[in-house]
C-alpha cells in the first residue's frame, strides 16, 4: 500500500452505526468496478456510540480503509478537513456519512476530474429534505454566497464534492467553512464545475447538523469575502470601509466651518465635534488596513502560492 | 505528523508517575510534606519521583529540597531565580518530569495525602482529574465568592468545575506535552484541556484541616479572578473566530448609534431641532465610529486567522488507525500515536 493512490474517499461519521457498514459496502461496491486504485478515510468525529469499534472492524477487513479518530466531537468541517490532511490520494471526494450522497455519484466526479476540472461540487436538484426547515433557508443561502462569493453553485452544502489535492490541501480551511470551500477555494481561481448527484432521504439514525447558524453564515461569508478578494490588498479594502467615514467627516467639518463664518453668534460645536470624530475614525481605519499589509506579509499564505496551485505552465522544448 | 507530539523519551523510563509541586509564597514545612505524599504515593506501589520546584527566592524552602536530594530521595529539584508564577513553575518541573503520570501538588496542605490515590484512579477513564475540595471550610462570603466565579467560568467553558483553585491535579503527560501555561493559567488548566479535546474529570476529596486562608482576599485577588475569566472567555470562544465576538458587539453598537443618529437627523428635518448644540450628536457618532472600528477590527483578527492558519487546527486528532496488511491473518496494528489502549 505504500503506492499513492489515485482516489481518497472521505466520509466524516458522528454517531452512525447503523449507517457505517452500509456505507463502506457502498462505496466499493461503486469503486471496484472502476478500476481505480483507491483509499478510504474514515473520519470518526468523536461518536459516542459503536462507530468507532465498527470502523476498526472495517478497517481489519479492508487494508483500504484507514480511520482518522477524534478525540471529541469538533463538527463537519474539521472532520473534512482532518481526513483532507491524511489523504494520500491525488484526487479527494468527500461524502456525509449517512447514505444521504449516493457512491455510484462518485464515477461522474471522476470523469470530471478527468476533463480538467480542479473542484467538482455535487448539486442535490432532487433534494430529500423538509422544505421550511432545510430547503429554503439553503437556498437563499446558496443565493447570498453565490453573489457575495461570485462562484455562483447551487448548492454549497452538498458534501459529495471532488477536489485536486494539490489545490484543496492548500486552502485553510477552519470553523465552519464546509459550505465554503469551493469559495475558498476560489482565491486560487481553480476550475469549478457543479453536476447533478442524487440524494437520498435520511434512512437511519438523526440529522446531525442542524441549519440555525444564519449569523454564523452571513459573518463566514464576510471573512471570506475579505480574504479572498483583497488578499494582496487589505489596505485598500479598509480604506474603502474608511470612505464613508471621511466623506461624512468632512461634511460635517465643512458645515460646521461654513455655520461659525455665516452666525459667529451661535454654536455650533456639536456638528465640528462629530466631525472630528468621524474624520479620526477614517484615520484609525487606514491604520488597521496598514497593520493588515503588515499581517499578510509576515503570514505564510502569500497569493502567489494561490496562483502557483492551479496555473498551467507551458514551455518550448529546447 | 505534526498534529500530536509523540512523547518525549522518558529519562528514567522505570519511572511512573512524576509528581510536581511547585514551591510559591504559600507554603509549608517541605520535609514534613514530603513524608507525607511519599506515604500516600507508597501506598499505590508505583514508582514516584519528586520535582520541587522553588519559585523564587526562598532559601528556607530551597535548602529543604537540597536535603531531600541529599538525602537520596527520589527528588529533582529545581530553583529558579526569581519568582515566575505556578504556571511557569509547573512547566519547568514537567521539563524535568520523565512519569507517564504527571500528578502536581500544591507546596501547602490542601488535600489530605492520602486522597491522591483517587485522583490517579479516575485517570482509567480521563486525561485530566481535578480535585474538588469536599466537604469545604469557610464562611458564607467565601463561599458566595467561590460560587459566582465558578458559575461564570462554567457558563463560558460549558464545564462545570467547583474547584479551580486546588492545586493537586493528576493527568497523562501528553495534556501537558500540548498544553503550554503561562501567567495564571494554571487554574484554567481544565478549559485548556477540554479545548484540546482532553477529557476532564472532577473529583471529590477531603480537604487538609491546615488549609486556611486566615489573610481573606485583596481586590488585587479578585480582579486577577475576574481577568481569569475574560482570558478563558477569548481562549474558548473566540481565538478562531474574532469576527464572531467583534463583529456582534460593533453591530450593536453601530446599530444603537445609527438609532440616535437617525432620531437627531429626523428631529432637525422636520421638526427643526438645531442640530449645533446637541451633545447626543457626538455621542451617537463616536457609537457610529467605534462600531465600525470594532467591526474592522475584528477583520483584521480574521486576517491573521487566515494568513496563518497553516499551523492552526480546529481539531485534535486522537490516532490514526490502519491495518496496512489486513487480509493477512490480521497483521499489526500501525497507530500513529499510541499513547492509549483500547
Amino acid at each position: 500500500m505504500s503506492m499513492r493512490p489515485r482516489l481518497s474517499v472521505i466520509v466524516p461519521f458522528f454517531n452512525e452505526e447503523e449507517n457505517i457498514e452500509r456505507m463502506h459496502g457502498a462505496i466499493v461496491a461503486a469503486l471496484e468496478p472502476l478500476q481505480v486504485p483507491f483509499e478510504m478515510l474514515l473520519v470518526n468525529d468523536g461518536s459516542r456510540d459503536n462507530t468507532l469499534q465498527l470502523a476498526i472492524g472495517i478497517a481489519r477487513r479492508d487494508p483500504r480503509v484507514r480511520i482518522v479518530n477524534f478525540r471529541r466531537n469538533y463538527g463537519q468541517t474539521p472532520a473534512m478537513a482532518a481526513g483532507i490532511e491524511h489523504a494520500r490520494g491525488e484526487i479527494l471526494i468527500t461524502m456525509d456519512g449517512d447514505l444521504q450522497n449516493d457512491p455510484a455519484d462518485i464515477r461522474n466526479f471522476l470523469e470530471k476530474m478527468d476533463e480538467g476540472y480542479d473542484i467538482v461540487v455535487g448539486w442535490r436538484f432532487n433534494r430529500q429534505d423538509k422544505m421550511i426547515s432545510r430547503k429554503i433557508p439553503s437556498r437563499i443561502a446558496n443565493r447570498l454566497i453565490g453573489r457575495v462569493t461570485g462562484v455562483p453553485i447551487k448548492d454549497n452544502g452538498c458534501s459529495l464534492k471532488a477536489y485536486r489535492a494539490s489545490v484543496i490541501k492548500h486552502i485553510p480551511l477552519y470553523s465552519e467553512m464546509h459550505r465554503f470551500i469551493p469559495a475558498m477555494a476560489n482565491i486560487s481561481g481553480p476550475r469549478i464545475a457543479e453536476i447533478k448527484v442524487r440524494h437520498h432521504a435520511r434512512q437511519f439514525g438523526k440529522s446531525k447538523y442542524g441549519l440555525s447558524r444564519v449569523y454564523k453564515v452571513l459573518l463566514d461569508l464576510l471573512v471570506i469575502k475579505t480574504v479572498a478578494s483583497f488578499t494582496s490588498r487589505p489596505l485598500l479594502w479598509f480604506s474603502m470601509l474608511s470612505l464613508p467615514l471621511l466623506l461624512a467627516g468632512t461634511t460635517l467639518f465643512t458645515w460646521a466651518v461654513l455655520k461659525v463664518l455665516a452666525v459667529p453668534q451661535e454654536s455650533s460645536l456639536s456638528i465640528a465635534g462629530s466631525g472630528v470624530i468621524f474624520l479620526a475614525g477614517a484615520m484609525i481605519m487606514i491604520s488597521s488596513g496598514a497593520i493588515a499589509e503588515l499581517v499578510f506579509n509576515t503570514g505564510d499564505v502569500r497569493e502567489r502560492d494561490f496562483a502557483r496551485l492551479t496555473s498551467r505552465i507551458e514551455r518550448r522544448r529546447p | 505528523m505534526n498534529t500530536v507530539i509523540s512523547s518525549i523519551q522518558a529519562r528514567h523510563p522505570g519511572i511512573e508517575i512524576s509528581v510536581i509541586i511547585p514551591i510559591g509564597r504559600r507554603r509549608s514545612d517541605i520535609g514534613e510534606l514530603h513524608a507525607e505524599y511519599s506515604a500516600a504515593f507508597g501506598n499505590t506501589g508505583r514508582s514516584v519521583e519528586y520535582i520541587y520546584v522553588v519559585d523564587g527566592r526562598a532559601p528556607d524552602a530551597s535548602a529543604a529540597v537540597s536535603r531531600l536530594v541529599e538525602d537520596g530521595e527520589p527528588v529533582i529539584a529545581v530553583h529558579l531565580t526569581r519568582f515566575f508564577g505556578e504556571s511557569t513553575a509547573l512547566m519547568a518541573g514537567f521539563e524535568q518530569a520523565s512519569g507517564q503520570i504527571i500528578v502536581t501538588l500544591p507546596a501547602y496542605r490542601q488535600i489530605e495525602a492520602g486522597e491522591v490515590c483517587k485522583l490517579l484512579d479516575a485517570l482509567d477513564n480521563a486525561d485530566l482529574a481535578v480535585s474538588h475540595r469536599w466537604p469545604r471550610a469557610g464562611g458564607a462570603g467565601e463561599r458566595i465568592r467561590r460560587t459566582v466565579f465558578h458559575t461564570l467560568v462554567g457558563s463560558i467553558t460549558r464545564q462545570q468545575l467547583h474547584d479551580l483553585g486546588c492545586g493537586a491535579r493528576a493527568m497523562k503527560r501528553r495534556v501537558l506535552e500540548e498544553i503550554v501555561l503561562y501567567g495564571d493559567q494554571h487554574r484554567l488548566l481544565p478549559a485548556l484541556a477540554d479545548r484540546q479535546g482532553f477529557r476532564t474529570i472532577e473529583v471529590k476529596v477531603r480537604q487538609s484541616p491546615l488549609d486556611r486562608n486566615e489573610k481573606g482576599y485583596s481586590a488585587k485577588e479578585y480582579l486577577h479572578r475576574l481577568l481569569d475569566i475574560f482570558a478563558v472567555f477569548f481562549l474558548v470562544r473566540f481565538t478562531k473566530k474574532p469576527l464572531r465576538f467583534f463583529g456582534m458587539v460593533g453591530a450593536l453598537i453601530l446599530a444603537l448609534g445609527s438609532l440616535v443618529m437617525l432620531y437627531v437627523i429626523v428631529e432637525r428635518l422636520f421638526f427643526g431641532v438645531a442640530l449645533a448644540d446637541r451633545p447626543i450628536l457626538l455621542l451617537s457618532s463616536l457609537m457610529v465610529v467605534l462600531g465600525l472600528q470594532l467591526f474592522a477590527l475584528g477583520l483584521l483578527g480574521e486576517l491573521i486567522i487566515f494568513t496563518h492558519a497553516g499551523g492552526m487546527k480546529d481539531y485534535q486528532i486522537d490516532r490514526v488507525i490502519e491495518f496496512p496488511h489486513a487480509r493477512g491473518a490480521g497483521g499489526p496494528l500501525r497507530d500513529t500515536t499510541g499513547t492509549r489502549n483500547w
